[in-house]
């Protein structure tokens, strides 16, 4: 017994060494067949708690990564935002032209359009108005352009995906008006200078107006409808020659706030310049 | 008491660094270093056996507990607890009587590199024989055992010059 006890005492660190390795067989095999034995793992309470404080501090090495796809992400959503509010605009846009007293009276025969300045002059003497829309949205050259306030101008050149406008702020400008309660029209031009004003020319002498009435579109011309809201009558003059009146206009359109404009295209447009050219050639 | 602390200190140092991060390397799928066996090679030389394999197994288990391999580093590296002293034996002189932690201020470098590389070596087979001993794929075996211990090696060896040239 004794020599037992010798040997037992001699020898501690082989037991110990039997011990552990023992307990460490039983943990490892109970592992492998006993699923309840979480305590020992990644799952237990423990181990769990330390693994969770070090992901969130582990976090802070993938910020910039995470960075990344959030401004990625972000670039995409306010892509889509603006997306959004482009087509948010336009539906408002199509609610305003279809409430818009102007349009109301128009007979049919004219569809309309919408679409969003992009570039605007005021101070050059021919100036030019760039839309955000082309021929790619139904838009051609020689529609009429006009806002809620009044008429802007005609459009110039249309490509696939912009369209260029000659506002009545452009020497080139001629538009068909005529003062409203009087039959006799004439033609608005600009000749540089203020772009709150512009003038009619070649008014008979025989028109029956005062400073005061309102200023509206002919209608003879294929581009405008009649009755289109143009400006004022503010100042009164003789033209050069004595024929004419030469009438100085206040504009309804205030060119240095556009944004959102209407077009308006005539369905028998080509149709109608068709025949007006066969006329004057055969005149000729 | 402060022997004991300062012992913990190191303890906790390297199963953070095992758990935490080496043991996440698994390079080509078969290196693990496994740097918490500096704990074990750098005990003092006369601490009892049962000293050594108690703190052994108690840091085999930790890593087992967090790399959920229960029992396996922990009957590895009581294994190689228990049989350091036989193996820093074989690196140390008759004539030195004196206690001492092995690192390459008392042993020449070779004698150091030979002594980590043998328990290294050791180590590794035992782990990756329980851990692989329901396959039986000598070849992975062989791969994982033999890539363990020169990655871990090289760790070893990379913290022994950098703490030898520290004082």
């Amino acid at each position: 017994m004794r020599t037992l006890f010798n040997f037992l005492v001699k020898h501690n660190d082989w037991f110990l060494l039997l011990l552990l390795e023992g307990i460490s067989l039983v943990l490892l095999v109970r592992f492998n067949n006993y699923q309840g034995a979480t305590f020992f793992t990644s799952a237990g309470s423990i181990a769990g708690n330390v693994y969770s404080i070090f992901m969130d501090a582990n976090r802070y090495f993938h910020l910039k990564k995470e960075n990344d796809g959030l401004v990625a992400q972000n670039l995409a959503l306010t892509r889509e935002l603006s997306e959004l509010k482009e087509q948010l605009t336009e539906y408002k846009n199509n609610e305003m032209l279809e409430n818009s007293p102007i349009v109301e009276g128009i007979s049919s025969g004219y569809n309309f359009l919408t679409a969003t300045v992009i570039n605007n002059s005021l101070n050059k003497v021919n100036n030019f108005i760039t839309l955000n829309k082309g021929t790619d949205d139904g838009i051609r050259a020689e529609m009429g352009v006009f806002n809620s306030d009044g008429i802007v101008g005609v459009v110039y050149l249309a490509s696939k995906s912009r369209a260029l406008v000659i506002p009545l702020l452009n020497s080139k400008s001629s538009i068909s008006c005529r003062v409203k309660g009087s039959d006799s029209f004439c033609s608005l031009s600009w000749d540089g200078g203020d772009p709150r004003y512009s003038t009619l020319i070649d008014l008979p002498r025989y028109a029956q107006f005062a400073t005061g009435d309102t200023v509206v579109t002919s209608g003879f011309s294929s581009i405008f409808p009649g009755g289109l809201p143009v400006g004022t009558v503010e100042e009164i003059e003789d033209s050069a020659d004595g024929m004419f009146y030469s009438v100085r206009v206040k504009l309804f359109t205030d060119f240095s706030r556009l944004t959102t404009v209407f077009l308006v295209g005539n369905d028998g447009q080509e149709e109608q310049e068709k025949l007006e050219k066969q006329v004057s050639k055969k005149g000729k | 008491m402060r022997n004991f602390l300062n012992r913990l200190k190191y303890f906790i140092i390297l199963a953070a660094l095992q758990t935490l991060l080496f043991g996440h390397i698994h390079l080509f799928g078969y290196a693990t270093v496994y740097i918490y066996l500096l704990f074990i090679l750098k005990m003092p030389r006369f601490a009892t056996r049962n000293e050594q394999m108690m703190w052994a197994f108690a840091l085999g288990l930790t890593v087992d507990i967090f790399g959920n391999t229960p029992g396996i580093n922990a009957a590895a590296a009581t294994m190689l607890a228990f049989m350091r002293n036989y193996i820093l034996a074989m690196f140390i002189s008759n004539g030195i009587n004196e206690d001492l932690i092995p690192s390459t201020r008392v042993l020449r470098w070779g004698s150091y590199v030979s002594y980590a590389a043998i328990c290294t070596l050791l180590f590794a087979f035992i782990l990756f024989t329980l851990e692989l001993f329901t396959f039986s794929m000598p070849l992975h075996l062989l791969l994982s055992v033999g890539s363990s211990t020169l990655l871990t090696l090289l760790f070893l060896i990379v913290f022994e010059s950098f703490n030898g040239q520290s004082k």
